[in-house]
């Protein structure tokens, strides 16, 4: 990988991390609440973007800047975790299994679809 | 024992800077050079203030500016003499003064005489290690007032503050053995004057304070609503009050930890703001002591959610902390005689002190 794709990875990783910060941010406000909604669009649309990356067949150094740099930064699995974690400790055991599984089924639907769309286009 | 003492409170955020630095830092400084008799700073988990933006340690995004509670008790004219320099420092947030009795040295003696009410709010400043005997110290306090039938105790942990004039903060690699916790206990002066002075004879160097407080609700049952105290002084200085819902983590409403749902219903009802803090020990009535357990994700441990506000706003509020507290809680209301608040561009309040002739 070129000393450009490493520069491009550190900087739209950046960018893409304030993203995230400040779409989580939007979302909770708006929704409240218990539930950790912020991280769930994050990881939703993160998860359709890469769907559609990968439907159009992206080559090397794109796949990595788009990817691992972009997307890789904007969703985050270590957020979803630990407020998972939190909403155990509150004893709502209710919203951190459906955390889980609601994420994942999101996150699949998402990415399977953003893969047709991306194949298709 | 000095019955003319000051409780100093500054609510404020996490990252609030004066001057490039820290303000928490920059108020405990002030707090250590004024040789303070107590101060503490605490952290709460979750709360909002005038602009209604909420703050919660649950949620990773909107947890990096969390609340913070400084406070500061001494001799009316020693809190007096630091107040323009942290009015000085305070931007948005809120300041608030209260009447307190602090006893040092010896603190037992007839004090049920110099107490005319009948409930009281008993605070023990204590070292985080503080021991006595080979037990900590503030489980030691937690048991001799249960024993006493105080009806309600948690334990605070501070991190940072000043304990007779010397300053000690919490750091990240360290024992942290003399950082300040709090016990503040909640419950009849019959009960607590005893509790008292069994205190005297086991902690080394005690510093404690008494304020007035009247319980509203405990475990569901009303003994009262928030008393209507007018909206000012004979001089026109404006009053306040404090409701404050003591609750245990697993406490629950509608299925919910009952201090979210009360931040949440406060914020959506527009209250000026809330604060809820967590505690790492306590009970409440005939229930067990209680605190968390290492094998349980669970936690155990007691919450205590609290919003300041003008009377006749304390009086719409009520009915939501009413029912949040339909089944667990204990609910208690404290008057406030001075308090400033900023936010959003917007000053109210002022600090000289109402008189004292309104009962809470």
């Amino acid at each position: 990988m070129s000393a450009l794709a490493w520069l491009g990875v550190a900087l739209l990783g950046g960018i893409a991390s304030v993203a995230r910060f400040e779409l989580d941010r939007v979302v909770q406000l708006r929704i409240g609440g218990e539930f950790p909604f912020g991280t769930l669009v994050v990881n939703t649309v993160g998860s359709f973007a890469l769907g559609v990356l990968t439907g159009l067949g992206a080559t090397d150094d794109t796949a990595v800047l788009a990817g691992t740099a972009t997307l890789g930064s904007f969703t985050t699995f270590s957020t979803w975790m630990l407020e998972t974690e939190r909403l155990g400790e509150d004893g709502e055991s209710a919203y951190s299994a459906a955390n889980i599984a609601v994420s994942i089924a999101c996150g699949l639907c998402a990415a399977g679809a953003g893969w047709a769309l991306g194949a298709a286009l | 024992m000095n019955d003319d003492c000051l409780k100093l409170t500054v609510y404020f955020g996490e990252s609030d800077r004066v001057g490039g630095h820290l303000l928490s830092n920059r108020l405990l400084e002030v707090y250590e050079r004024h040789r303070t008799k107590a101060s503490l700073l605490l952290r709460a988990v979750e709360g909002f203030g005038l602009k209604h933006k909420l703050h919660t340690q649950r949620l990773l995004t909107l947890s990096e500016d969390l609340p913070l509670v400084s406070i500061a008790v001494d001799s009316r004219e020693r809190i007096e003499g630091m107040l323009d320099e942290v009015v000085g420092l305070v931007g948005d947030g809120l300041v608030t003064l209260e009447r307190a009795r602090l006893l040092t040295g010896e603190i037992g003696g007839p004090l049920p005489a110099a107490l005319p009410h009948e409930q009281t709010k008993l605070t023990v400043y204590l070292g985080r290690q503080e021991r006595v005997g080979r037990r900590p110290a503030y489980l030691h306090v937690v048991d001799l007032l249960r024993r006493h039938r105080v009806a309600g105790a948690s334990v605070l942990l501070g991190v940072d503050g000043v304990v007779h004039g010397s300053r000690e903060r919490a750091r990240f690699f360290a024992r942290n053995a003399e950082v300040p916790l709090l016990v503040v206990a909640v419950g009849d002066v019959s009960a607590v004057a005893p509790a008292l002075d069994e205190l005297d004879g086991s902690l080394a160097d005690p510093l404690l304070t008494l304020e007035r407080v009247r319980v509203l609700k405990r475990d569901g049952r009303l003994f009262a609503p928030p008393p209507r105290v007018a909206d000012a002084d004979e001089h026109g200085l404006a009053i306040w009050q404090k409701l404050t819902v003591y609750a245990g983590e697993q406490s629950r409403h509608g299925g919910h930890p009952l201090y979210i749902e009360l931040v949440r219903r406060l914020r959506r009802a527009e209250a000026s703001g809330a604060t809820a803090l967590r505690g790492i020990w306590g009970y409440s009535g005939e229930h067990a002591p209680h605190g968390d357990t290492f094998w349980s994700i669970r936690r155990r441990v007691p919450v205590l959610a609290l919003l300041v506000d003008a009377p006749e706003e304390v009086q719409r509020l009520w009915p939501i902390v009413d029912e949040l507290t339909d089944e667990t809680g204990l609910v208690t209301s404290e008057l406030v005689p001075a308090l400033q608040a900023a936010g959003g561009g917007a000053r109210s309040g002022g600090l000289r002190l109402a008189s004292r002739l309104h009962r809470p």
